[in-house]
């Protein structure tokens, strides 16, 4: 009896301990061990004896963590994710959406988004009948790269395809005529986030719809300032000038949000003159649109930018 | 004819010895299970989840039954040597190529009869995640099946006159040399080298060609495959079995059972 | 075929092994030969390491020999159809254990080309005439030592063979074990089989062997029928008494020419087989007790003796 309640006692304290022990270690792997070892592709494909389908998944699924991990820092994860979807595709190329995941993510240099547009490339070889590609090729060249030429190139072919949007030989006929601007951006955007299969890349472009539609309203108030200034013969002083006393332009300033923000997260942003850039800038972003300022030919993130030339597909 | 109802005698038996060995049920268990997993696994990327859950049951169904091939192949004649049951056996009016035979096809039988339950697991799996199953994933597992055919005469092979350790070394080396053998001549054929052309070429021929029976990316991308594709392997298969058999045979004649 | 056809025939054979890797040869058998009658038992017998099993596996088509010849039933041994005539039971035979003892023989009757509508019976039979009826479903696992010999032994019959090879058909068996196999070795001879039986064990030899060759270092030192020895009507007994007193038991060396072992309780003694009787007289007379009369094959045992003295002595 006696005996029995000791070796209950011993089982359970043993039991306590070995629990005690799993809690104290650490049950997510640590940041070091976030890269798995990337073999070359070829290699790759050369170790896998026929498990390649799988393997491609599992440094797939890699992709997936390496960027849900460090979604914020593209420039470090870009290189990582722009050789691991080349094993991905290597292993098995008949993937599909691997190809546009490259697209999305490689966005941090004019670099990366060339080697998102071979990976594109890629994918088109070995699905020749999917327009989504092409697409994201010609959003690549358009947005990225402004390489308006190569981006209607791209589009032509996708609107050969089964499938494509009806509205896509009017983006093309608008990108040729060398009118291409905050508009076509949105029409990209926009059906960039109907075909999107991940949450992540539908955020990824609301953004960027979002900064265009603050875009878009802060060139109205440009507008606005230079009406303002060939009435009043002087510059405006505040964004008030613009919708008070005798030269007001305007009715109302537009919300300094971007349109589709929720309710819940406005925090009262507002326009101002940026003091060091001299420009009406919402608060909300405190810049100006990016691709405006890559539009005007000026250097990418203190990178040079490439010359437009014409990638034939 | 009396030489094939010998075959088939030993045969039956060798997959009685399975069918009434526990290790085996565990294996294909944790086969089955591997190929449920296919399902999180799949979940865990937000698209093409059920591409990646046929992905990981064809590669289940061939690890599993791969191993099985090799690590129960390699210790077929082995065990009968060991447990000196094939003294009884080859005293009776038993030709020792019968004998062979018989046990090479007892073992393929288990493992198509284990492919065959992995297969139906795969395919409830699939249907029930909504992934579709058609003649391609069909094609890819009898040609897996094929494979298999191939790895266990192979096993046969070594079993035949050398220790299990030794034969499983053996086996999985041409296993590997056979899913390399098409690479390996890509890389003869673009190096400068003649000499490391002929060798991989010669690889190329002689060992087994088992790239050819690995269509799973075809049958999970709904790939066309054509015919061909499938016939031409089943033959060449059949062919390489026969050939590795009947040197397994003219070994295991010359053995003494000491 | 009459009864004194050869049905083993056994002609210079050698047999060399490569231990290892080595180069060098180990020879194993030194050119055997020897025949084995129809219808005869016959005693293959040597020492442990002799070659006696060496010999019956080279019979068996297990291994090569390296030169000479060998034949059964006139058939050359490489062949194997002739072996629908042959049974054999291997020293400890091992059967699949999974399987059950009908099973087993049911296999075996399958791979001996016993036809379907013969086997079931065959079995039954086989399964009776050893004694096995009541285990035929068990597993061959759940069987004693004594059990799996006589499946062994059954397996070795089932296709009706008319030469049967036994390989030490007795070892590692109980008393009771030993004493069936020795009745159902001698029942074959009366259904007219041919038996080829190794063993170390002379007694057992000279209870059942009508002739026997023995084996020393891979060399064939004797052969000849059991009655030569056993009917040259010099053979001794020991005889086991117990209550002797000493006047008697030197009554018993010096008139009997009795050698005496031990005193009191139990004292054993060898005493020429003419003189039994007398000395059973004598003890029952001083109100002695009779333990124990055996004859003493000494013969045998004599020739086994001097042949691996031979042999040790040429070395």
């Amino acid at each position: 009896m006696g005996i029995g309640f000791i070796r209950v006692g011993l089982w359970l304290a043993t039991l306590a301990l070995t629990f005690a022990v799993h809690r104290a270690i650490p049950s997510e792997p640590p940041a070091s061990r976030e890269d798995v070892f990337l073999p070359k592709p070829q290699l790759a494909k050369l170790a896998s004896l026929g498990f390649d389908a799988v393997l491609s998944d599992y440094y797939w699924i890699q992709a997936i963590y390496k960027v849900g991990a460090t979604r914020e820092r593209p420039e470090e994860f870009a290189p990582y994710v722009s050789r691991i979807i080349d094993v991905v595709t290597t292993l098995d190329p008949w993937v599909g959406h691997p190809y546009r995941f490259g697209a999305i993510w490689l966005t941090d240099s004019p670099e990366s988004v060339r080697r998102g547009n071979e990976l594109l490339r890629r994918g088109i070889e070995y699905h020749p009948d999917d327009w989504r590609n092409y697409f994201y090729l010609g959003y690549n060249h358009f947005y990225y790269l402004r390489e308006n030429e190569a981006a209607a190139d791209a589009l032509e072919k996708a609107t050969e395809l089964e499938g494509s949007p009806t509205y896509l030989p009017r983006l093309v006929a608008r990108l040729r005529s060398e009118n291409a601007d905050l508009e076509s951006s949105v029409i990209f955007l926009t059906q960039l986030i109907e075909s999107s299969e991940s949450e992540d890349a539908v955020a990824v472009y609301q953004g960027a719809l979002d900064e265009i539609d603050v875009e878009i309203k802060a060139r109205g108030l440009d507008r606005a300032r230079e009406s303002f200034e060939q009435l009043a013969g002087h510059d405006i002083e505040g964004l008030h000038d613009l919708v008070e006393g005798r030269f007001a332009v305007l009715e109302t300033l537009p919300p300094a949000e971007p349109r589709d923000l929720p309710q819940a997260l406005h925090k009262g942003d507002r326009w101002f003159v940026d003091p060091e850039t001299g420009r009406i800038t919402s608060t909300y972003y405190n810049r100006r649109y990016r691709v405006n300022t890559r539009a005007q030919g000026e250097a990418w993130e203190g990178e040079a930018m490439p010359s437009a030339e014409k990638e034939v597909l | 004819m009396k030489a094939i109802e010998r075959i088939w005698t030993i045969g039956l038996n060798t997959v009685r010895e399975a069918i009434r060995n526990k290790l085996l049920y565990t294996l294909l268990f944790f086969a089955i299970v591997m190929i449920g997993t296919g399902v999180i696994v799949g979940s865990i990327s937000y698209v093409e989840g059920s591409r990646i859950l046929q992905d990981v049951g064809l590669a289940s169904i061939r690890l599993f039954s791969t191993g099985i091939a090799i690590f129960v192949g390699v210790g077929l004649i082995h065990g009968e040597v060991y447990r000196r049951t094939i003294y009884t056996i080859l005293s009776k009016p038993v030709s020792r190529a019968e004998f062979l035979i018989g046990k090479f096809v007892g073992l393929v039988m288990t493992i198509w009869l284990q492919l065959l339950i992995m297969s139906a697991a795969f395919v409830v799996v699939s249907l029930l995640s909504g992934a579709p199953v058609d003649l391609g994933h069909a094609s890819a597992l009898g040609l897996i099946g094929v494979e298999l055919a191939i790895v266990v005469a192979v096993a046969t092979l070594f079993s035949a006159f050398t220790t299990p350790m030794l034969a499983s070394f053996f086996t999985l080396g041409i296993y590997m040399m056979g899913h390399l053998s098409r690479d390996l001549l890509q890389i003869g054929a673009n190096s400068e080298s003649a000499s490391l052309e002929r060798i991989t070429r010669v690889i190329y021929e002689v060992l087994p060609d088992l790239e050819m029976y690995n269509l799973s990316i075809q049958a999970v991308h709904q790939l066309p495959i054509a015919a061909s594709e499938v016939w031409l392997p089943v033959l060449y298969g059949l062919g390489y079995v026969a050939a590795i058999l009947f040197a397994a045979s003219h070994i295991f004649e010359r053995r003494d059972f000491k | 075929m009459s009864s004194e056809s050869e049905i083993v025939q056994v002609r210079d054979v050698v047999k060399d092994f490569r231990p290892g890797f080595g180069i060098r040869k180990k020879r194993v058998l030194h050119g055997i030969s020897f025949d084995v009658m129809q219808g005869e038992i016959f005693g293959f017998v040597g020492p442990n390491g002799a070659g006696k099993t060496t010999t019956l596996k080279l019979l068996m088509g297990l291994i090569r020999a390296t030169s000479g010849t060998a034949k059964i039933l006139g058939h050359d041994i490489g062949e194997t159809a002739f072996r629908r005539e042959v049974g054999f039971l291997p020293e400890n035979a091992y059967f699949y254990d999974y399987l059950t003892g009908r099973e087993v023989l049911d296999f075996y009757a399958r791979l001996s080309g016993v036809p379907s509508r013969e086997r079931a019976n065959r079995v039954e039979t086989l399964l009776d005439w050893v004694g096995l009826s009541y285990a035929g479903d068990s597993r061959i696992r759940t069987y004693s030592k004594g059990m799996a010999q006589r499946v062994g032994i059954a397996q070795a019959l089932v296709h009706d063979p008319s030469v049967v090879f036994l390989d030490e058909p007795m070892s590692g068996l109980d008393p009771i074990g030993r004493k069936e196999i020795r009745d159902l070795i001698i029942r074959l001879r009366t259904e007219g089989k041919t038996v080829f039986m190794n063993t170390h064990i002379l007694s057992d030899v000279e209870m059942v062997c009508d002739r026997v060759a023995i084996i020393v270092e891979g060399k064939i030192r004797y052969q000849g029928h059991t009655h030569d020895f056993l009917d040259d009507g010099e053979h001794d007994c020991e005889i086991v008494v117990s209550g002797v007193e000493p006047e008697l038991a030197t009554q018993l060396e010096e008139r009997h020419g009795a050698e005496l072992r031990g005193q009191g309780e139990r004292v054993e003694m060898r005493v020429a087989e003419k003189k039994v009787g007398a000395v059973l007289d004598a003890v029952l007379k001083a109100r002695g007790r009779v333990l124990a009369v055996t004859p003493q094959r000494v013969s045998l045992e004599s020739i086994f003796l001097d042949a691996v003295r031979e042999e040790e002595g040429a070395q």
